[in-house]
Parts: C-alpha cells; sequence; structure tokens
C-alpha cells in the first residue's frame, strides 16, 4: 500500500524529466523542476512515514527552502534573459555550442 | 478505506495535473495545472500523517513560490505569438517516455522490493509542528542555518541579476 | 695560508662585481638619465685594480713557500654532485696560473685604464665596461679553476664576451657577422674541448676531476685514450686560439673596439688555448706523437698568418695576423715540450700585442677611425709618444735583442732545435724574418714618410694622458720582460722556467752552447734582413701598390674564406634547407599532422553532439541512466 505513493513518486518524477527534455518553453521548463521536486519530497515524506521518522519531513522541509531560493534565483535569471533576447525559447541560449 | 479511496483521487489528480503541465502550450495553463498537482500533493502528505509538511506545501509551494511564478509569466506579458515554436515536441515526448520506462520500471521493482506497511493515519506526537521543530532545531540545526544562509544568498543574487543596473557603470 | 686561499675566489668575484652593477645601473639609466661616463670608468676600473692587487698578494704567498709546495687550492662550493661526482667551484693557485693571473690583470686593468679614454663619447659606454668586467671576471674563471669543468665555465664565458663585444658596434651588420663567426667557429672547436673532457673523465675521472687528481692518475692513460683526449683538447685550443683550421674568426674579430683586440683578442682570451695545453702538460708530455702534431699545425699557423699579414692594409688586420702567428709559435713551443717557453712567450706577448694593438688604437683615435695604412703616413712628429711606445712593441714583436720579444721567441725557436724538431725550427726562423718584415712595414708606413692624407693628418693629435701612460707601461713591460728569463749565456738562470717547474712536466733538451748562439745568431740575421727589406720598400714613403700574382692570392688570405664558405658552409646550408624543405615539412611532421588531423576528424565527429542546447544534455544523462537501469534491472528480482 506505502509503495504506491512512491510509485507515484516516480511517475511524477518522470512526467518532471519528459518536461524538462521534451519543452522548450524556459517557464514549463522550470516548472517541470519544481515537479521533480515534488516528486522526491513525497518520496522523503513516504519514507517517513514508513519509518516512522520525522528526518524526511525535515529534509522536505528544506528542500522547500531550496526550491524558494531556486525559484527566486531562476525567475530573477528569466527575467533577464527575457530583457536581453525578447525570447522564451530555451533553443535561443546555446552558447554552450562547439 | 476512505483514506485509500481518497489516496486514488489525489494520485489520480496530481498526475493529470502533470501531464497538463508538461503538455500544455502555454506556461499559464501549465502553471494552473502545476497548482493541482501540488495542491493533490498536499493531500497525500495529509494522509502520510505531515501535518506540518501539509500545511506548509499549501502556503509555501501552491501559495508562495507559484504565485512567484505566476506573477512572474503575467509582468512579462507573454502572448501565444511570444512562445517558442516546438516543432519536434511530439517525437522528443516519445523518446522520453520510450528512455524513461527502464528507468521507471527499475525504480518500481526496487520500491516493490521494499517492506511494505499500511499508510494508515498516525494520530498524535508524529508530525505536527511541535515534533518536527524539535526534530529540526536538535539533529538538523546546522543544516537549517546553511539553507537559511543559502535564502539570503539567493535574495542577494536575485537583487544583483533582476535590479536595474545604472547606465554607464 | 688559509685566508690567502681564499683571496682566490674574491679575485674573478671583484670584476663579476663590478659587471653586475654596472649592468644593472646601465639597464636601469641607458633609456631615461644616462649617468655620467666618469662614474662608469671609474667602477670599471676599481674591480680589475683590486684583482690585480690581490694577484700580487697570491704571487708573493706562492714565492715565500718552497717549490714543491706551491699550490693554493680554494674550494667555494660544491658545485654539483651526480653519484660519486662532485665538482667543485673550486680554484687553484700554483706557478702557472699566478703568472697568468697576474699578467692577465695586469694587462687587464691597463686596458680598462685606456678604454676609459677609447671609448669616451660612446653612447653605450656602461654596456661596454659591463661586458669588459664580465670578460675579466670569466677570464680570471678559466685561469683559476681547479678542474677542466670550471676552466671550461671560464672558456665560454670568455667566447660569449668575445661574441659580445665584437659585435658590439651592432649598427652595422658586418661587425654582428664577425661576431656571429667567431661564436660559431668558437662552438666547432668547443665541441672537441667538450669530447676531450669526456674522454678524459671517463678514463681516469673516478677518482677526482681536477687537475690534482687528474696528474696523479694521468700514468693510467693508455696511448689510444691519450692522444685521443690530446688531439680532442687541441681541437678545443684551436678554436679558442684561433689555429689552423679554425684561425678565421680571428681576423674578423677586429671589428670590435680596439681595446677589446688588445685585451681579448691579443693578450688575453687566445692564448687560453695555449694555457690550457701547458695545464695538460701532464698528458702531453706523455704522448709526443699528439705533441708533434700541436707544434706542426702551430709552426703552420704561424707561416701561413705571416703571409697573409705581409699582404694586409688595414692596421688591426696586420696585428690580428700577427697574433695568429704568435699563438703559433706558442704552439709550437708547448707541442715540443717546452711549456715553459711557450707561456713566458704569453707572458712577453701579452704586453708587447697590447701595446701595438693599444698604439693601434690611440693612431685610429687620432685619425677619426682610419684603419687604412695607406691612407697614413708620416704621424711620428705629431704622435710622438705613440710612435715611441709602438717601436718598442714593433721591436719586441720582431725578436730584435734586448726586448722582451726576443728572448721569449729564441727560447722557442731553441728548444725545437734542441728537440731535434729542426723542421719547426727553420719555418720558425723565416716566419721571424716575415714577422719583422711586416712589422716594420707597418711602423713605416703609418709613421714615417710623407703623410698621405693631408686633412685626416692636420687634425691628428696625441690622445689624451689616460691612453697614453698605459701604453707606457705596457712599453716598460714589452722591453724589459725578457730580462725575467734570461738564458744562461747571458748570465741569466731562466727565472720564468723555475718559477714554473712545479705546474708544468717538461723534458729538456740538451743542446750544446755553439748551437744555441748559432741559432741565435740566424734569427737575429733573418730579422735584420726582414726589418732592411721592409726599409727599403716603405721607409722613404711608398705608394698603395696593385697587387698581382701570390701577394694577390696572399692579400686575400689564399680564399680560405671563400673554401671554408663553398666547402663546410654552402653544403651545410645545403644540408639545412633539405631538412627544412623536404625531411621537416614531408617526413617528419607527417606523423604529426596525421595525428592532429585524426584528433581533428573526431572532433569534428564529436561536435555534432555538442548541440549546445542545455535540455539535449539533460536527454544524454537520461540516456546514459536509461541504459544503467537496463542493466541494473537486470541484477534485481
Amino acid at each position: 500500500m506505502i509503495q504506491h505513493y512512491l510509485i507515484l513518486s516516480i511517475i511524477l518524477f518522470c512526467l518532471g524529466i519528459l518536461g524538462v527534455i521534451s519543452r522548450r518553453n524556459v517557464f514549463t521548463v522550470f516548472m517541470s523542476i519544481e515537479l521533480m521536486l515534488n516528486a522526491a519530497n513525497l518520496a522523503f515524506i513516504t519514507f517517513s512515514r514508513l519509518h516512522l521518522s520525522m528526518d524526511g519531513q525535515v529534509l522536505a522541509l528544506l528542500v522547500m527552502a531550496v526550491a524558494a531560493a531556486e525559484a527566486a534565483l531562476a525567475l530573477a535569471v528569466v527575467i533577464l534573459l527575457h530583457k536581453h533576447k525578447g525570447n522564451l525559447d530555451t533553443n535561443v541560449f546555446s552558447l554552450l555550442k562547439g | 478505506m476512505f483514506a485509500e479511496w481518497l489516496f486514488y483521487v489525489f494520485s489520480v489528480l496530481s498526475v493529470l495535473g502533470a501531464v497538463g503541465l508538461v503538455l500544455f502550450r502555454h506556461p499559464m495553463s501549465g502553471a494552473m495545472s502545476l497548482i493541482v498537482t501540488m495542491i493533490s500533493l498536499a493531500g497525500l502528505y495529509a494522509l502520510l500523517s505531515a501535518k506540518l509538511i501539509f500545511v506548509l506545501q499549501l502556503i509555501v509551494y501552491a501559495g508562495a513560490i507559484m504565485s512567484l511564478i505566476l506573477f512572474i509569466i503575467m509582468f512579462l506579458n507573454i502572448q501565444t505569438s511570444d512562445l517558442p515554436e516546438e516543432k519536434g515536441k511530439l517525437y522528443f515526448l516519445a523518446g522520453g517516455v520510450v528512455l524513461l520506462l527502464p528507468i521507471a520500471s527499475f525504480l518500481i521493482k526496487v520500491v516493490k522490493s521494499l517492506p511494505g506497511s499500511e499508510a494508515t493515519i498516525v494520530g498524535k506526537g508524529f508530525g505536527g509542528v511541535k515534533e518536527v521543530g524539535l526534530v529540526l532545531f536538535q539533529d538538523w540545526l546546522l543544516p537549517f542555518e546553511i539553507v537559511s544562509i543559502l535564502l539570503l544568498v539567493s535574495l542577494i543574487g536575485a537583487v544583483v541579476l533582476a535590479g536595474k543596473r545604472r547606465v554607464g557603470k | 695560508m688559509e685566508h690567502t686561499a681564499a683571496y682566490l675566489g674574491l679575485i674573478p668575484l671583484l670584476p663579476l662585481t663590478g659587471a653586475l652593477v654596472i649592468g644593472l645601473l646601465y639597464m636601469f639609466t641607458c633609456t631615461t638619465n644616462p649617468l655620467p661616463e666618469k662614474l662608469y670608468g671609474a667602477l670599471a676600473c676599481v674591480g680589475p685594480l683590486l684583482s690585480f692587487f690581490l694577484a700580487l698578494v697570491v704571487f708573493f704567498h706562492l714565492k715565500g713557500l718552497p717549490p714543491e709546495e706551491r699550490f693554493l687550492v680554494h674550494n667555494a662550493y660544491t658545485w654539483f654532485a651526480v653519484g660519486d661526482l662532485h665538482i667543485n667551484m673550486g680554484f687553484l693557485a700554483d706557478p702557472l696560473s699566478a703568472l697568468m693571473l697576474l699578467f692577465v690583470t695586469l694587462i687587464g686593468s691597463l686596458i680598462h685604464i685606456y678604454s676609459v679614454g677609447y671609448m669616451a663619447e660612446d653612447k653605450n659606454y656602461g654596456k661596454f665596461f659591463c661586458y669588459m668586467n664580465l670578460f675579466l671576471g670569466a677570464m680570471l674563471i678559466l685561469v683559476l679553476g681547479s678542474g677542466p669543468v670550471v676552466m671550461f665555465v671560464g672558456w665560454e664565458g670568455v667566447g660569449l664576451c668575445s661574441y659580445l663585444l665584437i659585435s658590439y658596434f651592432s649598427e652595422d651588420t658586418n661587425n654582428v657577422l664577425a661576431g656571429n663567426k667567431a661564436f660559431i667557429v668558437n662552438r666547432i672547436g668547443d665541441l672537441g674541448f667538450v669530447l676531450g673532457m669526456s674522454v678524459l673523465f671517463w678514463a681516469i675521472g673516478a677518482s677526482g676531476f681536477d687537475y690534482l687528481s687528474l696528474r696523479a692518475n694521468a700514468h693510467n692513460l693508455t696511448p689510444a685514450i691519450g692522444i685521443t683526449v690530446c688531439l680532442l683538447l687541441f681541437v678545443g685550443a684551436t678554436g679558442k686560439s684561433a689555429q689552423i683550421p679554425l684561425y678565421v674568426w680571428l681576423p674578423d674579430a677586429m671589428a670590435g673596439p680596439t681595446p677589446v683586440s688588445a685585451l681579448i683578442h691579443a693578450a688575453t682570451m687566445v692564448t687560453a688555448g695555449v694555457y690550457m695545453v701547458a695545464r695538460f702538460s701532464f698528458i702531453y708530455a706523455h704522448f709526443p706523437i699528439a705533441g708533434s702534431v700541436v707544434a706542426w699545425v702551430g709552426i703552420l699557423t704561424a707561416l701561413l698568418a705571416a703571409i697573409f699579414g705581409m699582404f694586409q692594409k688595414d692596421i688591426k688586420k696586420i696585428l690580428a695576423y700577427s697574433t695568429v702567428s704568435q699563438l703559433g709559435y706558442m704552439f709550437a713551443a708547448v707541442g715540443v715540450t717546452a711549456y715553459s717557453a711557450g707561456i713566458f712567450h704569453v707572458f712577453t706577448h701579452a704586453f708587447f700585442k697590447a701595446l701595438l694593438f693599444l698604439g693601434a688604437g690611440s693612431v685610429i683615435y687620432a685619425l677619426h677611425h682610419q684603419q687604412d695604412i695607406w691612407k697614413m703616413g708620416g704621424l711620428k712628429d705629431k704622435l710622438p709618444r705613440t710612435y715611441w711606445t709602438m717601436l718598442i712593441g714593433a721591436l719586441a714583436l720582431s725578436g730584435v735583442p734586448p726586448f722582451s720579444g726576443f728572448f721569449s721567441k729564441d727560447e722557442i725557436l731553441f728548444s725545437a732545435l734542441a728537440t731535434g724538431h729542426t723542421g719547426i725550427w727553420f719555418i720558425g726562423v723565416l716566419v721571424a724574418g716575415m714577422t719583422a718584415y711586416y712589422t716594420f712595414r707597418m711602423i713605416f708606413l703609418v709613421f714615417h714618410g710623407a703623410p698621405r692624407d693631408k686633412e685626416a693628418f692636420d687634425h691628428a693629435h696625441e690622445p689624451p694622458a689616460v691612453m697614453t701612460i698605459p701604453l707606457v707601461i705596457l712599453a716598460v713591460g714589452a722591453a724589459f720582460a725578457g730580462v725575467l728569463n734570461l738564458p744562461a749565456i747571458f748570465g741569466g738562470s731562466l727565472n720564468v722556467s723555475q718559477w714554473l717547474e712545479p705546474s708544468l712536466v717538461e723534458h729538456h733538451g740538451h743542446a750544446s752552447i755553439w748551437l744555441e748562439i748559432m741559432a741565435m745568431l740566424a734569427s737575429i740575421g733573418v730579422v735584420a734582413c726582414g726589418v732592411y727589406i721592409a726599409y727599403k720598400k716603405f721607409g722613404q714613403g711608398a705608394e698603395e701598390p696593385v697587387f698581382t700574382g701570390f701577394a694577390k692570392i696572399g692579400y686575400y688570405k689564399f680564399y680560405v674564406d671563400e673554401i671554408y664558405n663553398a666547402v663546410f658552409v654552402q653544403p651545410y646550408k645545403g644540408f639545412g634547407s633539405i631538412i627544412s624543405r623536404f625531411l621537416e615539412p614531408k617526413v617528419t611532421d607527417s606523423g604529426v599532422k596525421l595525428s592532429s588531423w585524426l584528433y581533428q576528424k573526431a572532433g569534428t565527429a564529436f561536435k555534432a553532439l555538442q548541440v549546445g542546447y542545455v535540455r539535449i544534455y539533460a536527454l544524454y544523462m537520461i540516456i546514459g541512466l536509461s541504459l544503467m537501469s537496463l542493466f541494473l534491472s537486470q541484477t534485481i528480482n
């Protein structure tokens, strides 16, 4: 029964990955990452319940804090990129090309 | 029985929300469906007896972070014509599913091999503000402080990156 | 005892410090605010003079010791140690190096003083004195080194300074080319020297590689190795001391300033080869065959250079060929194992040849850089001090008794005769006559007769005292240095030879006193003939002749430079161009190019993967993860 939570977490995580690799919209990519963080959180809390230990919940708390920090920075970067390129397409940002 | 029923409702909702996020073309729609996912996840947390996290998921994630994202999307005033044309999206989706199937099946195999337990609701003394707070400030004090520094740094970083620059400097 | 030995390290260190100080001062001030010349001049003379003083201290200290204990060793520090081999930065003073030390520092100091006047108005004044001090330091290391390796440091050091000073007037490409020529020709010789040193080390170097240990082990050399060592070292000497076949650089080296020619290319550096052979007398004396080679090469060089000298018209070239010729004498002497005679000729030659060069420098200075003797004449009254001192130098060079050159040259010729080398003696006497002829040809053309260039003659004036005083001191030396080594028939007792006795391994020939007198009379007669012919032809004024026949070939130096160019330089250049045009680009580079081409192609192929989109990189991660999962899921049931 409790495994179902974990399977749900895996499915959500895979959907997050799918969003990251298939979408070109910066916002969607960013939200897919948030989705992956949430999936991880679900796994943490499930394990916390499984072992009846609250360390998992604390970790989920920390992940939330990190997600908040990430959101602040990532959105700042998105604004900056939009200012410079006037575009939200990730394919525009291809400075890594060899 | 009721809890199990609730679990299926929430999980179907959250998967639908996630699929919506991946498929919707406009980020606003994607954000809305992500909020659905997050709220259903909050319900799942409650089913797992994590009361504090349930509250925080609603307030911080579904509330603060998502409204920040929505605010930025609206701030940039994105029209449909601004959005990138994603011609190969379906190929990527199909390829991605093919690639992810082995990973998912492997992980599910691993999960299945774990010792199971009934997900009954645990009553008092688990997952409340007091209990989590005690664990947080006793065993996890240093990571907690580090995270506070991380938040400060990201705050400054965001100001530096997105703040207006004086011309000529 | 102890602290006198400690001075030995100080002797080369003083000029080297001078070079460092002057060099730094010059480097930091030459472009912004040039320092006054007087400062450089004073700084430059301090080191050599103090070294001379210390050399005197060392000399008198050695003189106070019993003859068999006359050596001082000072090991400053261990230079390097490889396995059991410890090479010390050591200095050795024995009678031989003390004698060299004395005249090198004395003549070095005098020439530094002279240069203060001669180089005045030169814009690179500081650089010049930096090089000069550096040279003197290197020469002193060469002389004082306690083993072949330390000697080699000085050997290369003087070579470098020689190069720097020959190309000193670097505005003219010819001077730079002359410097290059000297440097390259010396490299050929140095290769021989290094090889000789290596063979020597391989053979008997195991128990210490300094002169004292080598001397103790010299009897272990087999004849084949010994002769090889001797000949290889002699190749080094032919380079440094301008002997056949490597003499060609010395006449060209006259492109440098005249004090440089006097100090480096007449008095000190070029005699390093003779010094080296004398140093290794403990090897050369055992192998008469090697000695004969040395002697014959020496005397043939003397003959060849004397022939060239008779037809030159550049005053410095005449002196250069005369230097080559006199060096030939010295090698003839050390070749017939008359080491003390050779070193004594080095000693006297240093005085009179430095004197002649400095005198020529005065003439050139007075005539504003005119070096063609056919444009001079009648300067006797204009430059009286220069004339008289140069006359003394010329008499000494020609070997007219009782000037110093007579005694040293006669000692050499007599040694050749006494050891049975009649052929060498005969050529030597002939060369003595030729020497007298070309020396007095120069004196008569420069100082006697009527002025050929009226305008230059009118402007000529005696140079300042700072230049003439060294001339006078050198003239005194050139006139009387011979007294130090008076042979028995003049009532002397060969003082210098006795002094050098502990350092050298000599076999004295024995000949009757009548033979000695006969030989002496013969050489005096030939010299007189030479002077007389020169007087007949040039004494009353003569016009520049048009060279024909043999004279023309002699003037063009038997076309040796051209032959070398055709036989060695051009094939070498051709070989080089084969390498640079064909071998390197086509053969050796192709492997390198192939590998770089492969990497380039592989890079281009992999470049396709580097699309630059972050999500594609994420996709790659997922692919990897997926494959890993496929593999791992087989391990889980």
